[in-house]
C-alpha cells in the first residue's frame, strides 16, 4: 500500500515536471522561432506607433482692445470605415443634402469594398458644424438601439459613420476689415497659407510648427508626448468700432458720388499706428473662395497699399515743407501768379486756368495754384525737392506690416524716364504715382514734429504665454520741427481762410484737398479725377490724421467737394471715439453747471 | 544504545516535512512576491501611461472647445450684431450737442489690452510636478538621511 502511493506520486511528479518541461520547452522555441520574430516585427511596426500630425491652432488676429477679428470654430470631417459599414443605404439617406452632399456619391464611397490595404477609410464631407454632428450622434445612437451591430440588413443602421474634428479659421466679423486681415486659405487643410494683409504677412508666426510624430500606443513606451504650441496670437493697432465707422463713411461716398472705388486711411501720426484702413472693394473672408468675384481683372485686395496713382495736391504739402524747410520761401514770401508757367519746354496752369496774382505761399496752398508750386520747386532746385521727396519715403516702401505693398518708383534727375518739366509737375501732385499709405505716412511726417513714423498695424505679439508689445519706429526725419509747426499753422488757417468743408466745428484742423487728373493713353484733360483730402488734427497736437481718396468721382471731379466733406464726417465721429474734447469744452461745462 | 541515544535527537517527522515544504516554497513564494510586485507597479505604470494618453486627447478637446467658443462669443459681439442689438434696445448715435466732455483727475483713458505677461516676469507657480516625484530612491535615501543630519549639525553649530 505504501509502495503503491510513493509510486503513484512519483508518476504525477514526473509528469508534472514533464508537462512544464514541454512548456517550457515550447515558450522558447516559439521566442526564438523566425515566424515569431517575422509577427513581432510587423507587430511593432503596425501597432506599436501611429503616426500623428499635430497642426497647432493658427493664432488669433484681435484689435487694439481686444475683440476677435480672426478665430478658430471647431468643425468635423465625416466619413466612413467601410470594414463597419453595413447600412450604404442608411448612410446616403442621411447624409443626402447635408454639405451639398448628394445620395449617389455617399451611397458610392459607402459601398466601396473594405480591403485593408487599399480602402479603409473614405471621407465624405468636411467643414460641418457641430450642430450637424450633434443630430448624426442621435440618429446614430437611435439606430443602435433599434438594430445593434447594425445586424439586421432591413433595419436602418448607419454603423461605420465616424467623424473627426478639428479647427477651421473663422472670420466673427465677415468682411469688416477684410483689406487688411487678408484670408487663410482653411479649405485647403493640408498646405492652407495665408494671403494678404496681416494673414499672409505674419503667416509663420500665425501659423505655427506643425509637427508629425510618432505616438506610441503601448502605454509603457509613453514617456514624453509632444508639446504642440499654438501659433502666435496677434494684437492689431485697428479700431474696430473705427474701421466700421470708416468703411460705413466710405461706401456711402462712393454711392453718393457714383465713384469707381475709394479708399480711406485714419492713422495716429505720433506713432504710425492704423487705426483703420477702408477699401473697396470687400470680401466675406468666411468665404474667401468668392474672392475672385469681387476682384475682377487686376483689382488690388487693399488699394491703400496696392494701388499707386498720381495724388495730385495733396501732394503740395511736401513740396511747400521742403521749400519751407530749405529757406527757399517762408511765410512772407509773395508769388505774383501769372496763372501761367513755362518750363521745361511745356506750360504749367492753375486747375481754373487763371492767374492769382500776389500770393503769399499761404494762398498758394489755400487756392490750390499749381503754376506757384511749380514756380517753388524749381526755386528749390531738382536736387534738394529729390532729396526730399526720398526723406519723405516717395518712390520707396513703407514697409508697413501687411501683404502685398506696392510701389512706382520716383523718377529722379539722372534717369532715363526723368524729364526736366517734371520737376514742375511732381511739385503738385501729377507725374508722380504713389500709394495712398505713403502719401499718408509721408504727411505725417508734417503734423508729427518732422518725424516719419513707420506705419504699421502689429501692437504686439502673444506667444508662448507672453506678451511682446511693439515699439513705434522713426523712418526718417524729412523736415525740422519748427518747419512742421510752421506747416500746421499754414495749413490750419488756409482751410479756415477757405471755409473748408473739411473743417470740424471745435478742432483746429490741417489739411489740403486733392484733386488729380487721370491720364487716359496718356493724355490728360478728361473728367476722370482722383479726388483727396489729407487733414489732421487737433493741430495744436496731431493726434489723428485722416487720408481719403475717391478714385473717378461723377458727380464732382473736385477733391473740395467729393473728400473734403467726407474726411470731415469721419472726424466728427472719430474725436469722440478717441476722446478728443473741442476747445474751450471744459470751460463751457463748468459755465454751464455754474 | 547508540540508535536509542540518536533516535533521542531526531526531529519529527512531520517537522521535518514542513521544513522541506517550507524551505522548497520560499524561492517560490519570494519569486511570486516579486512578479506581483513587478506586476502592480507594470500595471499602474500602464493606467498612468493610458491616462496621460486620455488627458492629452482630453487636452486637445478642450483647447478646441475653448477656441470654438472665443470664436463663438466674438460672433455673438461682433460689430453688427451689437449695432443691431443696440438699435432694437432704443439707443441711437448721440447728436454733437449732448456730448459732454469731463475732466477725471488721474484717468489715463481706456488701457491697453494685456492677453499675457510682457516678457521678463515668470509665474511664481513652481515646477508642474513636485521633485518628489522624479528622485530616485538613492537621492531620496542621501537627501532624507544625510543631508538632513548634516543640515541639524549645521544648524547645532
Amino acid at each position: 500500500m505504501k509502495k503503491s502511493s510513493v509510486s503513484r506520486l512519483n508518476l504525477i511528479g514526473v509528469s508534472l515536471s514533464l508537462a512544464s518541461i514541454l512548456i517550457i520547452f515550447q515558450m522558447v522555441r516559439i521566442q526564438n522561432s523566425t515566424k515569431h520574430q517575422e509577427l513581432s516585427r510587423w507587430a511593432d511596426e503596425e501597432y506599436s506607433y501611429a503616426i500623428e500630425n499635430y497642426y497647432p491652432e493658427r493664432g488669433n488676429i484681435y484689435d487694439r482692445w481686444g475683440r476677435l477679428l480672426a478665430g478658430n470654430e471647431d468643425v468635423y470631417e465625416v466619413g466612413v470605415m467601410l470594414e463597419y459599414v453595413t447600412n450604404p443605404t442608411t448612410i446616403a439617406q442621411t447624409l443626402d443634402g447635408v454639405n451639398q452632399l448628394n445620395y449617389k456619391d455617399i451611397f458610392t464611397s459607402a459601398s466601396k469594398k473594405y480591403d485593408p490595404k487599399k480602402s479603409v477609410y473614405a471621407v465624405l464631407t468636411d467643414f460641418l458644424p457641430s450642430g450637424v454632428i450633434d443630430a448624426l450622434s442621435q440618429i446614430k445612437q437611435d439606430y443602435e438601439l433599434t438594430n445593434p451591430y447594425g445586424r439586421k440588413e432591413n433595419l436602418p443602421s448607419l454603423r461605420g459613420v465616424v467623424w473627426y474634428p478639428h479647427l477651421k479659421r473663422s472670420y466673427p466679423e465677415n468682411s469688416l476689415a477684410s483689406n487688411i486681415l487678408g484670408f487663410y486659405s482653411f479649405m485647403d487643410r493640408e498646405d492652407g497659407i495665408g494671403y494678404y494683409g496681416v494673414e499672409e504677412y505674419y503667416d509663420n508666426l500665425l501659423a505655427g510648427t506643425p509637427m508629425e510624430t510618432f505616438m506610441p500606443r503601448n502605454p509603457y513606451l509613453l514617456e514624453e508626448l509632444p508639446n504642440v504650441p499654438a501659433g502666435a496670437s496677434l494684437v492689431l493697432t485697428i479700431d474696430r468700432e473705427i474701421q466700421a465707422m470708416v468703411e460705413k463713411k466710405l461706401d456711402e461716398a462712393v454711392e453718393e458720388h457714383e465713384a469707381e472705388s475709394g479708399t480711406i486711411i485714419v492713422m495716429d501720426p505720433r506713432n504710425g499706428e492704423i487705426l483703420a484702413m477702408a477699401s473697396q472693394p470687400r470680401v466675406n473672408l468666411n468665404q474667401y473662395w468668392k474672392y475672385e468675384e469681387e476682384f475682377e481683372g487686376k483689382t488690388p485686395f487693399n488699394r491703400a497699399i496696392s494701388e499707386t496713382y498720381e495724388p495730385g495736391s495733396v501732394f503740395k504739402v511736401l513740396t511747400m515743407a521742403a521749400a519751407f524747410d530749405t529757406g527757399t520761401v517762408d511765410e512772407e514770401t509773395i508769388f505774383n501768379d501769372p496763372g501761367r508757367f513755362e518750363y521745361g519746354g511745356s506750360t504749367i496752369y492753375n486747375w481754373n486756368r487763371r492767374g492769382w496774382g500776389k500770393q503769399t505761399m499761404q494762398g498758394c496752398m489755400q487756392h490750390s495754384l499749381n503754376v506757384c508750386l511749380a514756380w517753388v520747386a524749381t526755386e528749390l532746385g531738382k536736387e534738394d525737392f529729390y532729396k526730399y521727396l526720398q526723406a519723405f519715403g516717395i518712390g520707396r516702401r513703407t514697409n508697413i506690416d501687411l501683404g502685398g505693398e506696392e510701389i512706382w518708383p520716383l523718377s529722379t534727375p539722372g534717369d532715363s524716364d526723368w524729364y526736366p518739366i517734371q520737376l514742375a509737375t511732381n511739385a503738385f501732385g501729377q507725374g508722380v504715382a504713389i500709394t495712398p499709405i505713403q502719401l499718408a505716412a509721408a504727411v505725417s511726417a508734417v503734423a508729427n514734429d518732422g518725424k516719419l513714423m513707420k506705419p504699421h498695424v502689429l501692437k504686439a505679439i502673444i506667444q508662448d504665454g507672453k506678451q511682446y508689445n511693439t515699439s513705434p519706429q522713426v523712418l526718417s526725419v524729412p523736415i525740422k520741427p519748427e518747419t512742421a509747426k510752421a506747416m500746421n499753422s499754414m495749413l490750419v488757417e488756409s482751410l479756415k481762410e477757405e471755409s473748408s468743408i473739411a473743417l470740424v466745428p471745435g478742432y483746429n484742423i490741417a489739411g489740403k484737398t486733392g484733386t488729380a487728373e487721370i491720364p487716359v493713353e496718356g493724355v490728360y484733360g478728361t473728367e476722370l479725377t482722383n479726388a483727396s483730402f489729407v487733414g489732421w488734427g487737433p493741430a495744436e497736437d496731431p493726434q489723428f490724421l485722416v487720408y481719403v481718396w475717391i478714385e473717378k468721382p461723377e458727380s464732382s471731379p473736385w477733391g473740395s467737394l467729393v473728400a473734403a466733406p467726407v474726411f470731415s464726417s469721419i472726424t466728427q465721429e472719430l474725436v469722440r471715439y478717441l476722446d478728443i474734447p473741442p476747445e474751450g469744452s471744459e470751460q463751457t461745462l463748468i459755465a454751464k453747471e455754474s | 544504545m547508540a540508535r536509542k541515544s540518536n533516535q533521542a535527537y531526531k526531529q519529527a517527522p512531520w517537522r521535518r516535512q514542513i521544513q522541506s515544504i517550507g524551505l522548497s516554497l520560499l524561492p517560490v513564494v519570494t519569486i511570486a512576491v516579486i512578479v506581483s510586485l513587478y506586476l502592480i507597479i507594470s500595471a499602474q505604470a500602464a493606467a498612468a501611461g493610458l491616462q496621460i494618453m486620455n488627458l492629452h486627447y482630453e487636452e486637445e478637446e478642450i483647447l478646441r472647445t475653448i477656441a470654438n467658443q472665443r470664436t463663438q462669443l466674438a460672433l455673438i459681439t461682433s460689430y453688427s450684431q451689437m449695432h443691431k442689438q443696440a438699435e432694437k434696445m432704443g439707443y441711437e448715435v448721440a447728436p454733437e450737442s449732448n456730448v459732454h466732455y469731463v475732466t477725471i483727475e488721474g484717468y489715463q483713458g481706456q488701457s491697453a489690452v494685456l492677453f499675457a505677461p510682457p516678457p521678463g516676469i515668470e509665474n511664481d507657480f513652481g515646477p508642474l510636478v513636485n521633485e518628489l516625484y522624479n528622485q530616485s530612491l538613492s537621492n531620496w535615501f542621501l537627501d532624507t538621511f544625510f543631508t538632513a543630519s548634516s543640515n541639524s549639525i549645521r544648524g547645532d553649530s
